[in-house]
């Protein structure tokens, strides 16, 4: 069984007022098992829908390709179906869901994860006790308040606390792999260091994980192994972490021009 | 032949008899025979008479046309009425008993309060509502007396019966305090039930009342209530509607902000389903200076399910800065579904410090499902959270867990 993410000629459009509009035009993309991965590219040029779509969003049309993990074409699973193969989403406008306590919402997550087909759901749930010692290990890691479990879900949390609850949630689910998206926008330093230490816990060892981000100053705190450049719809150079320090220092337009000098 | 209830005494009443029998002669007659004061023998006749002579109200929007009341047999007796309490855990001098047995023992109390609030000849219904009303429940907490134990009360249907017209009179004195729970429920029915429940909470100087109104009939039940809570000065109060059952409802209920820096948190839930048609139009009237009302009703809507809520904020003239805010949403889990949302505001006064309204409704939001199945929590039981989600705060707000628990429990069981 191949615990590798890989993508294969992805193409994917999304209902405009003006018609279909392509956004996705053929992403071909191996993310490796353990392994940290950057996409960067600048604003608009697909990585947030390429996240949506490997989490399985509704809204968008695959019109072309594959995405394969652990042997199944995941295209074909319901979101809820991937998160339970292994896949992780951590959302860069994660939503509130009023009345839904932040654990209430886990435990029922962590029961859904543990339940087994033809097994009564009470069996298979984590106990109570041992759900509660889960949580405060992870919400101390993270340097978050215990009053945070008991209040409803994103409902009037600051960005950075939105974006904490997402990295006590993978913490939490042990995903084998996590998509990151944006992970570090509207976070300070201090905010950002403590979430990349979240993210460490895991990633790059049994978790492989997909960071989506337009900075390098990320990727200080989550070292990548490989980095990918994506504009207009398409994966245009592969790299190591030298390509992040060198779009930092040259922004993507000279990419852009190479890259168009190339397509003409 | 059963055990004679020790308050139920013979009379030549025949105790099934469709309305359109029944005379005026014949409840005074029992009314007589059960004790009853003259004065109430008086208002129940009036009521009688007005109600025999009015046709139905017009109702836009509670569709009566499978309720024909003249068909509907009454009983009139003990109807049902399960007061849950530990005499023990009362403190002395609260009142807390069917209605119809206090009239014996604080007559005048009553009299001074019946039916000063709602109006028995509004229409046909609140006037059928005072015509032949039973038992019901008195609750009287004195002087700054605080009872800490929730007091509740469950109107059920009487086997074999087609209608009941609980009275839940309620009376706090200066500084009292009470959270009062009245519960209608009922199995499902084949027939057509009328239910014609009347409710009036005095709530007096610096008193508080929580006042939790749980509305879940079996189906087949038309719920055609009315209640009314008058807040006296500097008394503060806590209201939650649910609805969930019965076939059709009609309720008017209101609010009465009386007397100056009076408070009230009025949160509601509302889930109509099948084919059910849930109406609610609770009114907040202010008519005392600085009171502060807050009106927060959500409602779901699934199957072929309507709903409709007729809020409306009145301000009276002589009511000055007034703090206010109205507020409802609506999720329709199916395209059949529907709801209307009729908020009103009416400000007779310049002076007002604030007062908004806000409405909403709409499906599920496709973006709170995502998030919540990329979690791994299946669709259906994103749904069933989000709506649970939805009614929590009216959940909440019941002090009493056994009744918090078969509510949740009904509410899963229609999504």
């Amino acid at each position: 069984m191949s615990s590798d993410l890989v993508i294969k000629n992805l193409h994917a459009r999304i209902a405009d007022k003006e018609g279909p509009k392509e956004i996705l035009k053929g992403v071909d993309l191996t993310v490796r098992h353990g392994m940290i991965h950057a996409i960067m590219g600048p604003n608009g040029s697909g990585k947030s829908t390429l996240a949506h779509i490997i989490a399985g969003h509704p809204n968008y049309e695959v019109t072309a390709g594959e995405i394969w993990y652990k042997d199944q074409n995941i295209l074909e699973l319901e979101a809820d179906e991937r998160s339970k193969l292994g896949l992780f989403l951590a959302f860069q406008y994660p939503v509130a869901v009023p009345g839904v306590t932040v654990a209430n919402f886990l435990r029922t997550a962590v029961n859904a994860h543990r339940a087994q087909e033809g097994k009564d759901p009470k069996e298979t749930a984590i106990p109570v006790a041992e759900f509660r010692k889960m949580l405060r290990e992870g919400m101390k890691h993270l340097d978050m308040d215990e009053s945070f479990a008991r209040r409803y879900l994103n409902e009037g949390f600051s960005g950075g606390e939105k974006k904490r609850l997402e990295i006590l949630q993978m913490l939490i689910l042990k995903p084998s792999m996590a998509i990151m998206d944006e992970t570090d926008s509207g976070l300070d330093i201090d905010a950002l260091r403590i979430v990349a230490n979240g993210v460490n816990v895991l990633a790059g060892k049994e978790m492989g994980a997909l960071v989506i981000t337009h900075y390098q100053r990320l990727l200080n705190y989550i070292k990548p192994h490989f980095v990918s450049v994506m504009m207009d719809g398409r994966i245009v150079r592969e790299g190591g972490p030298e390509l992040a320090l060198e779009l930092e220092e040259k922004g993507y337009d000279w990419l852009r021009e190479e890259v168009i000098g190339h397509a003409s | 032949m059963p055990a004679k209830n020790a308050h139920q005494s013979e009379t030549n009443m025949p105790r099934f008899v469709a309305l359109s029998e029944l005379t005026g002669d014949q409840i005074a007659l029992a009314a007589r025979a059960d004790g009853e004061p003259e004065w109430l023998i008086e208002q129940r006749i009036q009521a009688w008479d007005f109600f025999a002579q009015t046709p139905p109200p017009e109702w836009r929007r509670t569709n009566l046309t499978r309720l024909q009341p003249e068909q509907i047999t009454p009983w009139i007796g003990p109807q049902g009425t399960v007061l849950h309490t530990d005499a023990s855990q009362i403190p002395e001098g609260v009142v807390f008993k069917p209605l119809k047995y206090a009239l014996q023992s604080h007559e005048a109390l009553i009299h001074d309060r019946l039916a000063r609030l709602i109006n028995p000849l509004r229409h046909k219904f609140s006037a059928l509502r005072m015509a032949l009303w039973q038992d019901g429940t008195f609750l009287y907490v004195p002087r700054n007396v605080s009872v800490e134990l929730p007091l509740h009360v469950s109107y059920t249907l009487p086997h074999g019966s087609r209608s009941l017209f609980p009275y839940s009179l309620v009376v706090l004195e200066q500084g009292a305090q009470v959270t009062f729970i009245e519960e209608f429920i009922s199995h499902n029915v084949t027939e057509t039930v009328l239910a014609g429940p009347t409710t009036e909470i005095f709530a007096g100087q610096a008193s508080q009342i929580r006042f939790i109104s749980v509305q879940r009939w079996g189906t087949g039940v038309f719920h055609l209530g009315s209640q009314m809570l008058l807040l006296d000065r500097d008394a503060q109060s806590e209201w939650v509607s649910v609805a969930l059952g019965g076939e059709v409802q009609h309720i008017e209920a209101e609010t009465r902000l009386q007397g100056d820096g009076s408070t009230v948190n009025w949160l509601g839930a509302t889930f109509a389903s099948g084919n059910q048609q849930l109406l609610t139009a609770p009114w907040l009237r202010h008519m005392g200076v600085s009171n502060e009302s807050h009106m927060d009703f959500r409602t779901v809507v699934a199957g072929k399910g309507y709903s409709v809520f007729d809020g409306m904020i009145k301000i009276e003239r002589e009511s000055r800065g007034t703090i206010t805010r109205l507020e409802e949403h609506a999720v329709h889990l199916t395209p059949e579904a529907r709801s209307d949302s009729i908020p009103g505001l009416k400000i007779d006064t310049n002076d007002v410090a604030s007062a908004g309204h806000a409405s909403t409704s709409g499906q599920i939001d496709d973006e709170q499902l995502f998030y919540m199945q990329t979690r791994g929590i299946k669709r259906d039981d994103a749904v069933r959270m989000i709506v649970m989600g939805l009614f929590e705060p009216a959940l909440t707000a019941i002090p009493v867990e056994t009744v918090r628990t078969a509510l949740t429990a009904a509410i899963e069981a229609k999504i």
